[in-house]
């Protein structure tokens, strides 16, 4: 049981950090990004290529990598989204460019075979006799960590408040004097590193694979309609529900049918709350 | 009146010169193989290097019939659509005299109608299931242009399994209690009911299997109902599946026992490195290794490894074979018209690099003493690699999993 509750919350943890910077630019800068996934296969490749490649130190690889990502977050907004900011079809269209793009060249730079993230922690932890991998571990205290960061810079710091003031409605925020723009550089820099960091601490366990960005994709988008759109604590209990429930099917059911956890939890709520769990109902 | 008959007669004679130099330079025109293959993959670009390293010795020595040979790729990937689309291409597009590849069982069987179609030989070198050629058993005439040469037919391979698991795995290393894990594929599903049957047969119990979606990254659940199952031994058959991620989850999870069985992934040279020595202790079945298993198994490994930098893969020797026995064919018909040419393939007992290759009625190449057989080759200190059955052919013994006691 112990096994299954940390497998779960590792789970989970790993589905919040993808979420949680999808629905942040969309809370904020109203940007469905489809290039979300992208973001995280890329934080694997990096982290991958950096230490295999390179032989760059695996903590200076996962912190340059997380730099890059966030990066090349700032640049698609700035280059490809803001142009296009007018109509949420192009930049639907936009963002859906990059994914594919990157997919594409993650193929033809590394092929389609899987690579080795190496991991942080190659041994097993004991809990109570019960045998767990470190590295997953890791990877739920990590995404705790910066989880609990986010919401700390979102509520205490000004530019934090400058975040949410331009989410609750942006054209008072620029009357204020808010720099929307640099405020939505910003915000897709974070989604994208937090996105990123996702695939460096994941990787090690799962699969880095060019098309690795669609799993992450999907995933992200599911939860972030259960939680509602624009809603980080909304995305928080939804990554747990999803997170605990795939676990409990895999573990008790069968693992072939976690797949389809994502999709029930997705029809249930647009039936049932369509505005998501803590998201706002449209004209409310 | 007698103006017109020496016009004639010219015209005639024209027509005849052309005609005698077209022939001509059709004669001359290079044999054409076509490679559908996953160009994407290793098992794809072992596929192409080899034949290409036997095309390029055949053509040293004269070619076949006078004529050179050459080589035209098309991309089939794992996908049937694709696969579909790279056969109407050689054949369509390219003309090309005899096919070579193959790779994924369901993108085979899909292809399989579009092959018979065109009239045109197609020599398998890496789809195992034994529906693809068991076609030729059911309408002869549609898909005798259907031959195997590798790898062993799935029904084959479980065979020899199950002789590995008695002998090494009850006998040597004591261990009666056997679960199967793989993916769930066309062939592994033909696959694993022989697996039982055969394991039952020989004494011993099999406490769980699951096949799972190729696309699955996430083994630990299936780890544990493994463990959950009293099981002492893991057999796993993998082929498309995410064996990288298998292997470390695998590691990481410390399960108790020792596994092996069908892992294309960890048939690849580097596999082991690659997961960091996550895979020291995994048996995996393979068709060649540098060993003398014929006399032409060692110079070939040799050249190939000269040329590529890399050891090769399953296809590789299937792929090799496969130019040397088409060519031998063409030469003994005389030319490469299709179904003279399947005549003398039928009557082939070739010395590969791997075994003999002899066909059966179905165009499936058999196993037994002298043939193609299964080596069970196990990881072991350091990434290195030995074979630990057959007995015959054996470089080491069988060791546990570092953390199995």
């Amino acid at each position: 049981m112990l096994t299954v509750l940390i497998y779960g919350a590792v789970t989970s943890a790993i589905l919040a950090m993808l979420a949680v910077g999808f629905t942040l630019i969309f809370g904020v800068a109203r940007i469905l990004n489809l290039a979300h996934g992208a973001f995280y296969a890329l934080g694997a490749y990096c982290t991958y290529s950096l230490t295999a490649t390179y032989k760059v130190p695996l903590i200076v690889a996962a912190l340059a990598s997380v730099a890059l990502v966030a990066l090349f977050g700032m640049a698609m907004e700035r280059v490809l989204v803001r142009p296009q900011r007018q109509s949420s079809l192009a930049v639907l269209m936009i963002t859906l460019m990059v994914a594919l793009t990157v997919e594409q060249v993650l193929f033809v730079v590394f092929g389609s075979q899987s690579k080795n993230v190496p991991a942080f922690i190659n041994f097993p932890v004991y809990l109570h006799g019960v045998s767990l991998d470190g590295q997953r571990l890791l990877a739920l205290a990590v995404a705790v960590c910066l989880i609990g960061a986010l919401w700390l810079f979102i509520q205490r710091t000004r530019l934090g408040s400058a975040i949410l003031a331009i989410s609750q409605d942006p054209e008072a925020a620029q009357y204020m004097g808010i720099p929307a723009n640099r405020i939505f550089s910003l915000v897709m820099g974070l989604s994208a590193a937090l996105a990123g960091a996702a695939g460096v601490i994941a990787g090690p366990f799962l699969s880095v694979r060019p098309t690795m960005d669609q799993t992450a994709m999907i995933t992200a988008f599911s939860v972030v309609i259960v939680g509602g759109l624009g809603s980080i604590p909304g995305s928080i209990l939804a990554a747990l529900i999803i997170g605990y429930s795939e676990t409990f099917v895999a573990f008790y059911l069968n693992p072939e049918w976690t797949g389809t956890v994502s999709l029930v939890a997705i029809l249930l709520t647009l039936v049932l709350r369509p505005a998501g769990l803590m998201g706002r109902a449209v004209g409310a | 009146m007698r103006r017109i008959v020496p016009l004639l007669t010219s015209v005639v004679f024209a027509g005849a010169l052309a005609m005698s130099f077209q022939a001509k330079a059709a004669s001359n025109k290079p044999i054409l193989i076509g490679l559908d293959t996953p160009i994407q993959h290793q098992v794809g670009k072992d596929t192409v290097a080899a034949v290409k390293m036997a095309v390029e010795e055949i053509n040293a020595k004269g070619g076949v019939l006078g004529r050179k040979l050459a080589y035209v790729v098309a991309d089939e990937g794992v996908d049937p659509q694709l696969g579909v689309s790279a056969i109407n291409k050689l054949t369509s597009d390219d003309h090309v005299n005899v096919l070579i590849g193959g790779y994924s069982s369901g993108v085979t069987l899909a292809e399989e109608p579009h092959i018979a179609q065109s009239k045109t030989i197609w020599i398998g070198v890496g789809s195992a299931s034994p529906n693809i050629t068991a076609l030729v058993g059911k309408d002869y005439d549609k898909y005798k242009y259907i031959f195997r040469v590798n790898p062993l037919n799935s029904a084959l391979q479980a065979a020899q399994i199950v002789d590995f698991a008695k002998n090494v795995v009850k006998d040597q290393l004591g261990r009666d209690k056997v679960a199967i894990l793989g993916e769930s594929a066309i062939w592994v599903r033909g696959l694993v009911p022989v697996l039982v049957k055969g394991l039952e047969a020989n004494g011993m119990k099999v406490t769980y299997q699951q096949l799972f979606d190729e696309s699955m990254n996430d083994f630990t659940p299936l780890f544990a109902r493994v463990k959950d199952s009293g099981a002492k031994y893991l057999l796993v058959i993998l082929s498309h599946a995410n064996s990288d991620v298998f292997v470390k989850q695998l590691y990481e999870a410390r399960l108790p026992m020792p596994y092996g069985g069908i892992d294309v992934k960890s048939m690849t040279p580097n596999f082991c490195s690659r997961v960091n020595g996550a895979a020291v202790g995994e048996t995996t079945v393979n068709f060649i290794t540098r060993a003398p298993i014929t006399p032409k198994t060692i110079p070939f490994w040799d050249k190939f490894v000269k040329e590529n930098g890399r050891a090769p893969v399953y296809t590789a020797p299937g792929a090799y074979n496969s130019v040397y026995l088409y060519a031998w064919a063409v030469e003994k018909a005389g030319t490469t018209d299709a179904d003279p040419v399947i005549k003398q393939l039928e009557k082939a007992d070739y010395l590969g690099v791997g075994g003999k290759i002899k066909f059966n009625k179905v165009h499936d190449d058999i196993d037994g003493p002298g043939y193609q057989n299964l080596l069970f080759v196990q990881w072991q200190k350091d990434c290195t690699r030995q074979v630990v059955w057959p007995k015959e052919l054996a470089t080491g013994k069988i060791m546990l999993p570092p953390w199995v006691k």
